[in-house]
């Protein structure tokens, strides 16, 4: 308390951050406010790749790097779906992946959403119709909102999942 | 014939002996050699190119390459600048290579499950890429095979589920670990093999993201084609793509202009850059030294959005196509990218400095996870990997392609081997690369960016060196469309590799020795 006391009188005792994306922060801003009344305190985000190229991955961590170190606005990556509130897929579902992302949905506790996150999760791509693959996500369980890209980019999932926000207070 | 192509053809001479005569060897069309070979004649020839230390870099299938036979079985191998191709015809059955050649296992399982070629003698016969849940008897890149929705099992009988390696013994446990992990990775299974917390046996098992990447390409325009090697691995999206149209290039004789290679050589470099940052990043994320992570995690966003302004695009996709490139790069975003380059090195100098002064780095990446050199030719480890081994591998320098021949980088290879090697080898080749890209915007010529290729019929081979180690790439174009289009990553020889240097440590180590290396699931998979 006498330390969050002396931070408050002082002033910050860490540096200002170097970068600032206007944008980000007002989507920030947006999906914390959003994220108290929906969710309460927090977000916990599953991510499941079910046979993406890894670009979409790789957007997703980008999401933690300085430059938009969602944390700040109430967004956790956790480790296990029965933590999560929100499993992001990514990739079209191969039938190599299909079992294990049936067992990550089914370990969700409810209420649960889900988002497919890049164009082959949203329909299956370029993969659909194939050998390989199912189809998109909602070929194996119910997908609540699609972000589509090829990859998209931080700014575009973060403006999905405060489009998602809008969208789980209507399931209220 | 070319002096080129004399002097070549006598250095495979040199590896396959007198008894095979110089009119047998014919050039292909982008430097590779290659040799048609009898049942009899294979053994011996194999054993003579494995005992000249020739790696067996790729060995594939395809279906009607010769009328006299159904299928042909192409080995590909490499002796420091010469590549040999060794094509044998066979109807269904082929003795296995693998105790000679390691790196063939991996190779041998994906012609069976592909093709259904069975291989006499081979040490391991588990299937690879088709996981159980796929039906008996199906192989997809059989011609007669449609590209269509397949009927698989949902649930399998634990009796059929995959057999691991049995590792028994006294206070020995088994780890398994995914597919699905706990961080935002991509799906593999890890099962580790743990007496106490050292690690006595770790065994891969990959392609739970096979897409059918290969007979994705098959039928299909040259053109349309790109797109889908861009897709075989994100963050290797100019490697592969490159490396496909470049073989498309070779083998319809289109000449691609001087400018379009210079971007393409860029664009390539602020891969090279972005991945090795990335893995940097990872690297200290899993030893919890977040401030240095987020050094080079910045500059790797900074990377990106550089990506964005020259291409459009984070990943630089849509940019490179046959013949060269789909749109030019303005002299003023060429000048924002020299002052970023440089910029760059100074702040990654930075970060380098905190990192490498930081006691409980050191400690945790020495000598963590050490891959022996005595594996990297058997195994075909290439890359960043290879060179902190002492390997003296790299296809810009070996096999030089586009303007790697004018603009040299100047790779820096270690020895110990470990995460440290590794960590300091792509710190120096970042630099290098940076290096690099100012010398190529130095010398940047003008004129246009792309040649209207001819469609033609043929066929190439073509390797480039992705910023994890060498990809390679094989592409037949038959009436106009592709035909057989084979694409093996770096990754996938590369992740062998982890399954010896994993031998005799500890468990909470694996993520950080994973991230040294960096592999590519989704560029393994295909």
């Amino acid at each position: 308390m006498v330390n969050a006391l002396s931070c408050l009188l002082k002033g910050k005792v860490t540096e200002d951050p170097l970068i600032r994306d206007d944008e980000i922060e007002r989507i920030g801003r947006d999906i914390r406010r959003e994220i108290d009344t929906v969710f309460g305190r927090s977000l916990a985000i599953r991510e499941l790749d079910t046979g993406s190229d890894n670009a979409t991955e790789i957007e997703i961590n980008n999401l933690s790097n300085p430059y938009y170190d969602v944390e700040r606005f109430g967004i956790t990556f956790v480790a296990s779906p029965r933590h999560a509130d929100v499993l992001i897929v990514t990739g079209a579902v191969t039938h190599n992946m299909a079992g294990a992302a049936r067992k990550t949905y089914e370990a969700m506790p409810s209420p649960k959403f889900v988002v497919a996150v890049g164009d082959d999760a949203c329909d299956g791509g370029i993969y659909n119709g194939t050998y390989a693959v199912l189809g998109g996500a909602d070929k194996i369980f119910p997908v609540d909102l699609k972000i589509p890209g090829n990859p998209p980019t931080p700014k575009d999932i973060l403006t999905g999942l405060l489009a998602l926000m809008n969208q789980a207070k209507k399931t209220r | 014939m070319a002096t080129d192509d004399r002097s070549g053809i006598t250095a495979v001479q040199g590896l396959v002996g007198p008894e095979i005569a110089a009119s047998r060897i014919t050039p292909g069309c982008n430097g590779e050699y290659y040799l048609h070979v009898g049942e009899t004649e294979f053994g011996p020839l194999v054993t003579s190119l494995a005992l000249h230390k020739c790696a067996l870099i790729g060995l594939f299938c395809t279906e009607g390459f010769v009328s006299a036979s159904r299928f042909s079985l192409l080995y590909v191998f490499e002796y420091k600048a010469t590549v040999l191709i060794l094509v044998r015809n066979t109807g269904g059955v082929a003795t296995s290579v693998a105790r000679l050649l390691p790196s063939a296992s991996w190779f041998e399982r994906e012609c069976r499950d592909g093709f259904g070629i069975e291989f006499d003698g081979a040490f391991d016969e588990r299937r690879l890429f088709l996981h159980e849940t796929y039906p008996e008897g199906f192989h997809p890149l059989l011609k007669s095979v449609r590209n269509e929705p397949v009927a698989t099992r949902s649930a399998v009988d634990p009796a059929e589920e995959y057999p691991f390696r049995k590792v028994t013994g006294v206070g020995i446990y088994q780890v398994p670990v995914g597919p699905v992990h706990a961080g935002i990775i991509e799906p593999g299974h890890f099962r580790f093999s743990v007496i106490g917390e050292k690690i006595f046996n770790l065994e891969i098992r990959m392609f739970y993201k096979h897409r059918g990447i290969e007979k994705l390409a098959e039928g299909k325009r040259p053109q349309e084609v790109v797109r889908i090697a861009e897709a075989v691995s994100g963050d290797e999206t100019v490697a592969n793509a490159t490396a496909y149209c470049c073989a498309v290039e070779k083998c319809t004789g289109t000449a691609v202009p001087d400018r379009a290679w210079y971007l393409r050589t860029i664009l390539l470099e602020l891969e090279r850059i972005g991945s090795h940052l990335g893995d940097q990043a990872g690297m200290l994320i899993d030893i919890a030294f977040p401030l240095g992570a987020n050094q080079f995690a910045v500059i790797r966003e900074d990377v990106f959005r550089m990506n964005a302004l020259l291409t459009g695009s984070r990943f630089m996709r849509g940019m490179v196509e046959i013949g060269g490139l789909s749109k030019d790069i303005r002299k003023e975003q060429l000048e924002e990218l020299g002052t970023f380059v440089r910029q760059a090195r100074k702040r990654y100098r930075v970060g380098l400095k905190i990192v490498l002064s930081t006691s409980s780095v050191l400690d945790r990446f020495a000598p963590t996870g050490i891959i022996k050199k005595s594996l990297l030719r058997p195994l075909n480890i290439t890359g960043p990997a290879a060179r902190a081994s002492g390997g003296r591998v790299d296809v810009r320098v070996n096999h030089p392609y586009g303007v790697y021949d004018r603009c040299v980088p100047a790779p820096k290879p270690l020895h110990d081997g470990d995460v440290l090697s590794r960590f300091t080898v792509k710190a120096s080749e970042i630099l290098d690369s940076l290096d690099m890209i100012e010398r190529l915007l130095a010398a940047m010529p003008d004129g246009t960016v792309k040649t209207e290729p001819e469609v033609k019929d043929g066929y190439a081979l073509a390797l480039v060196e992705s910023a994890r180690g060498e990809n390679l790439c094989w592409v037949w174009i038959r009436n106009g469309v592709v035909e057989r289009y084979k694409v093996r990553t770096a990754s996938f020889c590369n992740w062998q590799a982890i399954e010896h240097a994993l031998q005799g440590e500890i468990v909470p180590d694996f993520p950080l020795i994973n991230k040294s290396l960096n592999l590519s699931y989704a560029g393994t998979d295909l």
